[in-house]
């Protein structure tokens, strides 16, 4: 049944693409990202998803794959390099997943199930030679339940979880499959592990459907098409990749022809950009932009009563004005209609009166305001217009009379952070932290944060939620391995979430994109990701 | 001569020791914990404890220091927290860049602030040197980040004129002297260069009003020597002063150029050290501090011994 | 940056002669001294600006016409001469005359609170250096000709940088930046003073050496150096303001140029003038204290 799930899909990308390349279509694309540094070019991205995004998914494959064909569905799981794969029906912690064959890494080894078991290794073995620290961290907190892997044949491998987990296959799209041929090649000229890796980023092969071929440390990658790629070829011959942090610059840039396309564009250039003849994309994304609270001794959002007041107490509406239109409203993590929604009984909405009357229950008065400090960035992957948009929300809630204080740091520290949990040095007393995420699948959208188990350092319960109730209901889903089933169990959680106000959920990104209308051939799917095989330059 | 060399560089040693310290203490005021300043925050305890020996930060300060500056010594500034990549890597190649912005601006406000301030000094009281002091005292009052903007939405975004950011169509790494990549420049350049332009115009226009009104120019122009000689002459006494300014300025420039490159997304040290700021990666900051302090520790020796060389006047005890 | 100003090699010895002139000459000097500024329309228009802008922002909650905080979307980024907002409004909606006024407060407390910290304890230490001569002037010099090993730019970015983002951390940062050049004008002055024969004179007849510090030698650097210090502030605002445009002084929402210049530059497109308007004001600001210093120089220097 899934492979014929992946045939269907696979004749929906290949349709307009095989339309398309009679055209011949090619050229270089050049990419403004909103990062400060190229993200990590050793299999395993760093800057958040902008990360996967531009050096995981164009570089390498992972076992399961998104399948970003399309602007007006929501994107799915589709298999990738792996064909098919089950859970064991004795044994719920042990998977089988068939690999495909007749792949070949950029160095030209092939990709087998030994690769597969290096890969796990590289991030889940501490005594494996290859183990990289630095990796683990972008890792296995996006895939906490795998604990190894094992080679039954050449072409099958079972991975193993710590306890029943329907989401596994999910979480493997954060698994990228890079090549330990390649590795141990370069192992020979470096004195360690760590020198190897990074020697392995300014040279990384995988499978994917561009190979690296130029790295400027901090102004650059360049890629071309990998012509031997597995399925359908890239229509693109290079493509330029450039960390532009700031807005501005990049607006400029695209204005004067230095790139043909630019991640989030600041919303106050967008009518200039439209005028000069530029597209801007946008589509509807699992994104939610909230802040997270804190949930430890001291914290005023300890109090339920505050969370939904600060909740009630945002107008949504006036930020999207902010940001051009640039966000939709939320009313929860996943959106109304969802099949994840559920029924909540608390309304998120803008109602300031009700705020301030939940405020004064829990004795915040005017004379005794309540005080917040929040972490926040000054720009990063999914982080929108962090600096504008919290100093809207400062300014709004100043309105019920709550104080918002900023301890403003760079993405990466912001994310990292994120790990350390809200009672850690490095929170520096925040109450919430404001981390973006992305909501495509259950363990992001829900789990993570309101597990107990998945309390810092294990994953993002940056704020030590804990309560044995929905601890059971994740369980619940974990082990519900018929999709209607898992999805109703979801749904429970998701609406016990938003009753409780886990987050102060404040926006969705539609990740708004500005290119050059040389630009073709461009899908933005639903979804964080983008497949950067289809565009092309004319 | 080489005795006033070799004491002058004696001299610069002990000054260089103690610049080092002052950057070695960067991570020490820096709150938290030092350790944090070489491993990742996610790194596991007992990692952490193995880093803490072998860099030896169980020891006392002075043993400290020591330890990193024999690493210092050797070429080791330490690895950046944010890419995993040792610090010189990033900062080689940075420092090029910036070296080549902070020398086109230097050049350039050496030839305009000579310009000006030789007019200004010549024409002393007319328009013209109200003109040229109005632009110098400008130039150095100017916020040049705000300049640096002002010329991007200009030149970039209206006229379409000159790119906005970067170093080159292939970034800085394969960098040429053709128009392509000289293009990247011109905008920081112009930016960059408002400040020596201010300090060498308001430099120069007292040197030659000085000198123009020495007794023996008039005498000389009494005698009915031409102007190329008198120029000669002016050149010959000002150049020593006008030259130890501006080398002065190229090593305040190395130094300062972290705005302007943060508005111009030039891959340089500043630009590096605004990263290294926000992402709060103290090996960088450190690194890049105290290699861009050492350049203006050695080029400050340089300009001594230059001045010294050039100026008879100046006596070398 | 204007690092000129921080580089006093070629003035020290300028104000050296002033300070023996200020010192070998009766009171009528500095009556002189104000005489010539009086006559220099320059100076006296530029120090007028900056009375006005002063007492603009200290009296700002009197005279603005909005809150500084509060904003509308409905409002926002509304162009110059928009009734009731004469200098239109910001990004989040609020009015322009007002966080430049608020703005004001600040850029000037952290443009000049360091170069005030740094004249008090630069002179102190500068003195001791040149009045006391000997090892104490050694050390006190070398420690100053270290911190001289850094351009300006970079100590204060190094150390705001380390200590992470906040005001208090900028100014301390600043205050280090200005304490090394005062300390050696104030030195190079002293050390000038200190042989001439009056002071020699106090000596002899058995004055103690605080009296004779307190009445002879600061009586006649403080005003040199006090000049050499004003041409500091137009340096200290734009590097104040340029720590704040980098992150690293004021946080959001506190009004001050520099931040304000830096959260605008989004509206570069939509609004361009008042986009720049912050710049501009720490522009006139900073010319100003650099024209009125430079005619308090010029005013002093009896060639001139």
């Amino acid at each position: 049944m899934r492979l014929k799930k992946f045939l269907m899909a696979a004749c929906l990308v290949a349709l307009p693409v095989l339309g398309a390349s009679v055209a011949d279509a090619q050229g270089t694309l050049r990419i403004g990202m909103t990062a400060a540094d190229i993200p990590l070019t050793n299999g395993q991205p760093d800057q958040g998803f902008e990360g996967n995004r531009f050096t995981g998914i164009p570089l390498f494959d992972s076992l399961t794959m998104w399948d970003l064909s399309a602007a007006d569905k929501p994107s799915v799981v589709i298999p990738g390099l792996a064909t098919e794969w089950a859970v064991d029906a004795n044994d719920k912690t042990r998977w089988v997943f068939r690999l495909r064959r007749g792949v070949k890494f950029h160095d030209g080894s092939d990709f087998n199930a030994d690769a597969v078991v290096w890969n796990v290794r590289k991030v889940l073995d501490r005594e494996a030679p290859h183990y990289d620290p630095r990796q683990v961290g972008v890792t296995a907190t996006r895939m906490p339940t795998l604990r190894r892997a094992e080679k039954i044949d050449d072409y099958t491998v079972a991975l193993f979880t710590a306890e029943p987990d329907s989401l596994l296959p999910i979480n493997l799209t954060n698994l990228f499959m890079a090549s330990p041929t390649q590795w141990e090649r370069l192992r020979a000229a470096n004195p360690t592990a760590e020198a190897t890796w990074n020697a392995f980023a300014r040279e990384p092969s995988g499978t994917g459907p561009f190979r690296m071929t130029r790295f400027v440390p901090r102004e650059r990658a360049e890629y071309a098409r990998n012509d031997a790629y597995w399925t359908d070829k890239a229509k693109l011959d290079r493509i330029v990749i450039l960390p532009i942090p700031e807005a501005n610059a990049r607006t400029a840039a695209l204005l004067s022809n230095q790139v043909d396309w630019i991640e989030a564009p600041a919303p106050d250039a967008i009518p200039q950009l439209r005028q000069r003849g530029m597209v801007i994309t946008s589509n509807a994304q699992p994104h939610v932009w909230p802040w997270q609270p804190c949930f430890a001794e001291n914290s005023p959002l300890r109090d339920v009563r505050v969370r939904r007041a600060i909740n009630l107490g945002i107008d949504r509406e006036g930020l999207k004005t902010l940001l051009g239109g640039m966000m939709s409203v939320p009313v929860g993590t996943v959106p109304r209609g969802h099949p994840w929604f559920g029924n909540p009984s608390f309304n998120i909405r803008t109602d300031k009166a009700e705020a301030r009357r939940l405020l004064a229950e829990a004795g915040y008065t005017p004379q005794r305001p309540l005080t917040l400090k929040v972490q926040i960035s000054a720009s990063g992957s999914g982080q929108m217009q962090p600096l504008p948009m919290n100093e809207f929300l400062q300014q709004d809630l100043k309105g019920i009379g709550v104080n918002v204080e900023f301890d403003v740091v760079e993405w990466n520290t912001l994310f990292a952070n994120w790990r350390q949990g809200c009672t850690h040095a490095a929170a520096r007393g925040a109450h919430a932290t404001n981390v973006s995420f992305a909501a495509m699948d259950p363990f992001f959208a829900m789990v993570r944060f309101w597990d107990s188990k998945m309390a810092p350092p294990v994953s993002n319960n940056w704020g030590f939620f804990n309560d044995p109730r929905f601890d059971a209901m994740i369980a619940e889903a974990r082990n519900a391995f018929e999709p209607a089933a898992r999805d109703a169990a979801l749904a429970r959680l998701h609406a016990a979430g938003v009753d409780e106000a886990l987050f102060i959920w404040i926006a969705h990104d539609v990740s708004p994109r500005a290119m050059s209308p040389r630009v073709r051939g461009y899908v933005q799917p639903q979804s964080w990701f983008v497949d950067l095989r289809l565009p092309y330059i004319q | 001569m080489f005795f006033y060399l070799i004491r002058r560089i004696a001299y610069g040693i002990p000054i260089a020791l103690a610049v080092g310290f002052v950057c070695f203490m960067l991570v020490q005021i820096a709150p938290g914990d030092p350790i944090n300043a070489i491993v990742p925050p996610d790194a596991p305890g007992d990692v952490v404890e193995q880093v803490r020996r072998d860099y030896g930060l169980d020891k006392p300060l002075p043993v400290q220091f020591g330890l990193w500056l024999l690493k210092v010594v050797q070429g080791d500034l330490g690895r950046s927290l944010a890419s995993g990549r040792p610090v010189w890597s990033d900062l080689s190649s940075a420092i090029g860049n910036t070296l080549m912005l902070a020398t086109c601006a230097s050049l350039l406000g050496f030839i305009l602030g000579c310009l000006l301030g030789g007019l200004a000094g010549t024409f002393r009281g007319s328009w013209i040197d109200r003109a040229a002091v109005t632009l110098a005292v400008g130039g150095v009052s100017v916020p040049h980040y705000w300049l640096g903007m002002v010329m991007v939405v200009i030149f970039s975004v209206q006229l379409n004129w000159l790119p906005a950011m970067g170093a080159g169509p292939g970034g800085s790494a394969d960098w040429a002297w053709d128009w392509e990549h000289i293009k990247h420049l011109v905008l920081p350049t112009v930016t960059l260069c408002v400040i020596p332009m201010g300090i060498v115009t308001r430099t120069v226009r007292g040197i030659v009003a000085e000198i123009m009104n020495q007794e023996f120019v008039t005498a000389l122009r009494g005698k009915g020597l031409t102007r190329g000689g008198v120029f000669l002459h002016v050149v010959k006494n000002a150049a020593p002063t006008a030259l130890a300014v501006m080398g002065l300025q190229l090593g305040y420039l190395m130094g300062g150029s972290i705005l302007v490159e943060t508005v111009f997304s030039w891959p340089g040290t500043g630009l590096l050290l605004n990263n290294a700021i926000f992402q709060r990666d103290l090996p960088v900051l450190q690194g890049t501090i105290l290699v861009l302090a050492m350049f203006f520790v050695i080029l400050n020796l340089l300009v001594d011994l230059m001045q010294t060389a050039l100026d008879p006047r100046i006596k070398r005890g | 940056m204007a690092n000129s100003a921080t580089t006093p090699s070629a003035a020290e010895a300028e104000l050296a002669v002033q300070a023996r002139q200020a010192a070998e000459s009766s009171t009528g000097y500095w009556a002189g001294v104000w005489k010539r500024v009086r006559r220099d329309p320059v100076t006296i228009f530029c120090a007028s600006i900056l009375l006005l802008m002063l007492l603009a922002i200290v009296f700002a909650p009197l005279i603005a016409p909005h809150d500084p905080y509060q904003g509308s979307m409905l409002r926002r980024l509304r162009a110059i001469g928009t009734p009731n907002y004469v200098l239109g409004t910001d990004e989040l909606g609020r009015d322009m005359l007002t966080r430049l006024l608020y703005g004001g407060r600040l850029s000037w407390f952290m443009g000049i609170t360091p170069v005030a910290l740094a004249f008090v304890i630069g002179t102190v230490l500068g003195v001791l250096a040149g009045y006391t001569g000997g090892k104490t002037n050694m050390a006190i010099m070398r420690v100053t000709d270290v911190f001289y090993a850094f351009p300006s730019v970079l100590l204060a970015v190094a150390i705001s940088g380390a200590l992470g983002a906040g005001i208090m951390n900028a100014i301390l940062a600043l205050t280090l930046v200005f304490i090394p050049p005062i300390i050696r004008v104030a030195e190079t002055v002293t050390t000038g003073v200190r042989n001439l024969d009056f002071v020699d004179a106090a000596r002899a007849s058995g004055a103690n050496a605080f009296t004779i510090v307190r009445v002879h030698v600061l009586g006649n650097v403080l005003g040199p150096i006090f000049v050499y210090a004003t041409s500091l502030i137009s340096v200290s605002m734009i590097l104040a303001s340029g720590l704040s445009f980098l992150g690293l002084g004021t946080k959001p929402p506190e009004p001050e140029w520099g931040l304000m210049l830096n959260t605008l530059r989004t509206a570069i497109y939509v609004q361009p003038w008042v986009a720049v308007l912050p710049g501009a004001c720490i522009f006139i600001t900073s010319i100003c204290f650099n024209l009125v210093s430079d005619g308090l120089r010029q005013a002093m220097d009896v060639k001139g």
